[in-house]
């Protein structure tokens, strides 16, 4: 569905360089700090930005050359832009009705009275919340195959993020074969609802892997000094100076389970992936 | 396209206000004032508020995911040409029938065919100025169009003003000009309006194609 290749894109000091490929079907989760690159990577999977080399195809076609009707299979939400504060909902509907031939209207009308987004008001007097909520809303109105999500929860409270990642849980089950690309950098939002997670820091991906192996294979791993000087460091994949000695990431929780059953071993999270990997030493 | 031209049509009308006020006084002007002021008036404020969407798509980064719904670049330069020009348009059919009704009220004759000229004269004006200020507004935004619209306008009256002293200096007589250019069949000027208004607008578009193509967001 989405394929990115040896995409590169310079702006100052900062330089993306990121290869990754979204299959059908798939849920992909893009992780990192502020300025990683996420939304840059997200720019330039939705063409908003002209790559300085490499390319980025949708459904085979190149970004740039995709056609209005192409560009219907693709629902967007993106952090910091959406329709103009001065419309409301009602003229939202209007627009959608005449910009999408599968625009879902009675779907999208019973997932704004159910989120409690009125109709009449205008949107640049919604909250932070709301902005949000009808961002994704209006993503997953028309049946797009594929949703590009740029931080779909970021400013919200648990409450608001647990139902904007419920909307999205929602639509995949009934459309099984869409793909998500999403970002975020609270990861732990992505955790039940990512199959593979990216993680991306200084403009390259550092790790590429099954959610479900960084939690299950994935773990901190807690010691003295003493402990750690005698580690077998193999599977450490960052060590980092703590008060109490050290926390090492490791890749395979398992063989420290088995030869080491002093230290403490703590489940590996998305959580812990970055800040293991992009703040360790 | 229609889901553009649906936005820019309900954009138009959240300014119920400032639309309101402008129509009340375009029928005061056009009743109390006896000259076409009216005509110029109203084209020129409809096409400067249709051209004003493009600064309701900029705000708050809005272009970002206007570019993501299912419209190229391209159609989007299209339908605010279309959209301008249209709105122009209907502004100016507005007060034309604001003005004959005002000379209907005044019992005024309305000589349609002498005054035919000066009311279609507006049009290719506000046909040019929309395709001049399109691309500038794609290119610098709101604010950096301001000052970019200010120093056309500079450079216009400089071109004017070296060209009349130009021409004072040179041989050709001024007033023979204007009274060949009087004697030209109004059929002919229309004609003349008409190429330049197509090769105006085609140069515009092609550049607002390229900017808004360059464009990143």
């Amino acid at each position: 569905m989405v394929i990115v290749d040896q995409l590169t894109k310079n702006y100052g000091d900062f330089h993306l360089d990121v290869s990754f490929e979204i299959p059908d079907g798939t849920v992909s989760g893009i992780v990192g700090k502020n300025g990683a690159g996420k939304s840059t990577t997200i720019k330039a999977v939705l063409g908003l930005i002209r790559p300085d080399s490499g390319h980025v195809a949708i459904n085979g076609k190149d970004v740039s050359k995709l056609t209005g009707a192409e560009k219907e299979s693709i629902g967007v939400a993106l952090s910091d832009s959406g329709f103009s504060g001065y419309l409301n909902i009602e003229d939202v509907i209007c627009i959608l009705k005449n910009m999408y031939s599968s625009f879902d209207e009675p779907y999208f009308r019973k997932c704004c009275a159910s989120q409690k987004l009125p109709l009449k008001k205008q949107i640049k007097e919604f909250s932070t919340g709301m902005k949000a909520k009808l961002r994704v809303l209006v993503a997953i109105s028309h049946k797009a195959e594929l949703l590009v999500m740029d931080e779909p929860t970021a400013g919200l409270d648990i409450e608001a993020r647990n139902e904007i990642l419920d909307l999205l849980r929602q639509y995949l089950t009934e459309n099984e074969h869409c793909s998500i690309i999403i970002t975020s950098h609270i990861s732990s939002d992505l955790e039940g609802l990512c199959d593979d997670i990216y993680l991306i820091h200084d403009g390259k991906i550092l790790i590429h892997e099954d959610t479900d192996s960084i939690l299950g294979k994935y773990a901190v791993l807690k010691m003295d000094a003493p402990t750690f000087e005698s580690l077998d460091k193999t599977y450490i994949l960052r060590a980092k100076k703590e008060l109490f000695g050290y926390a090492c990431f490791t890749n395979e929780r398992q063989f420290y389970a088995e030869n080491y059953p002093n230290i403490v071993i703590e489940s590996g999270s998305i959580d812990d992936l970055i800040l293991m990997m992009t703040g360790g030493k | 396209m229609r889901g553009l031209i649906t936005k820019d049509f309900l954009l138009i009308f959240k300014r119920k206000q400032t639309l309101i006020i402008f129509a009340v006084l375009a029928l005061v002007m056009g009743f109390a004032m006896d000259g076409t002021f009216i005509i110029g008036y109203l084209t020129m404020l409809t096409a400067i508020v249709s051209i004003s969407t493009i600064s309701y798509d900029e705000f708050e980064n809005g272009f970002s995911f206007l570019m993501t719904l299912p419209v190229s670049r391209k159609t989007y330069v299209i339908e605010k040409y279309l959209f301008c020009s249209f709105m122009g348009f209907a502004g100016w059919c507005v007060s034309v029938v604001i003005y004959m009704i005002g000379k209907l009220i005044k019992q005024i004759p309305v000589g349609l065919i002498d005054e035919l000229p000066m009311l279609f004269a507006i049009l290719p004006v506000m046909l040019v100025f929309t395709s001049a200020i399109i691309p500038l507004q794609l290119k610098f935004g709101v604010e950096k169009s301001r000052i970019a619209i200010f120093a056309i306008y500079g450079g216009m009256a400089l071109v004017v003003f070296l060209a009349s002293k130009l021409l004072s200096k040179s041989s050709i007589d001024v007033s023979e000009l204007v009274t060949g250019l009087n004697a030209l069949s109004p059929a002919l000027v229309l004609m003349l309006f008409l190429i330049l208004w197509l090769a105006v607008t085609a140069v515009s578009y092609l550049i607002s194609v390229k900017i808004m193509e360059k464009k990143e967001f």
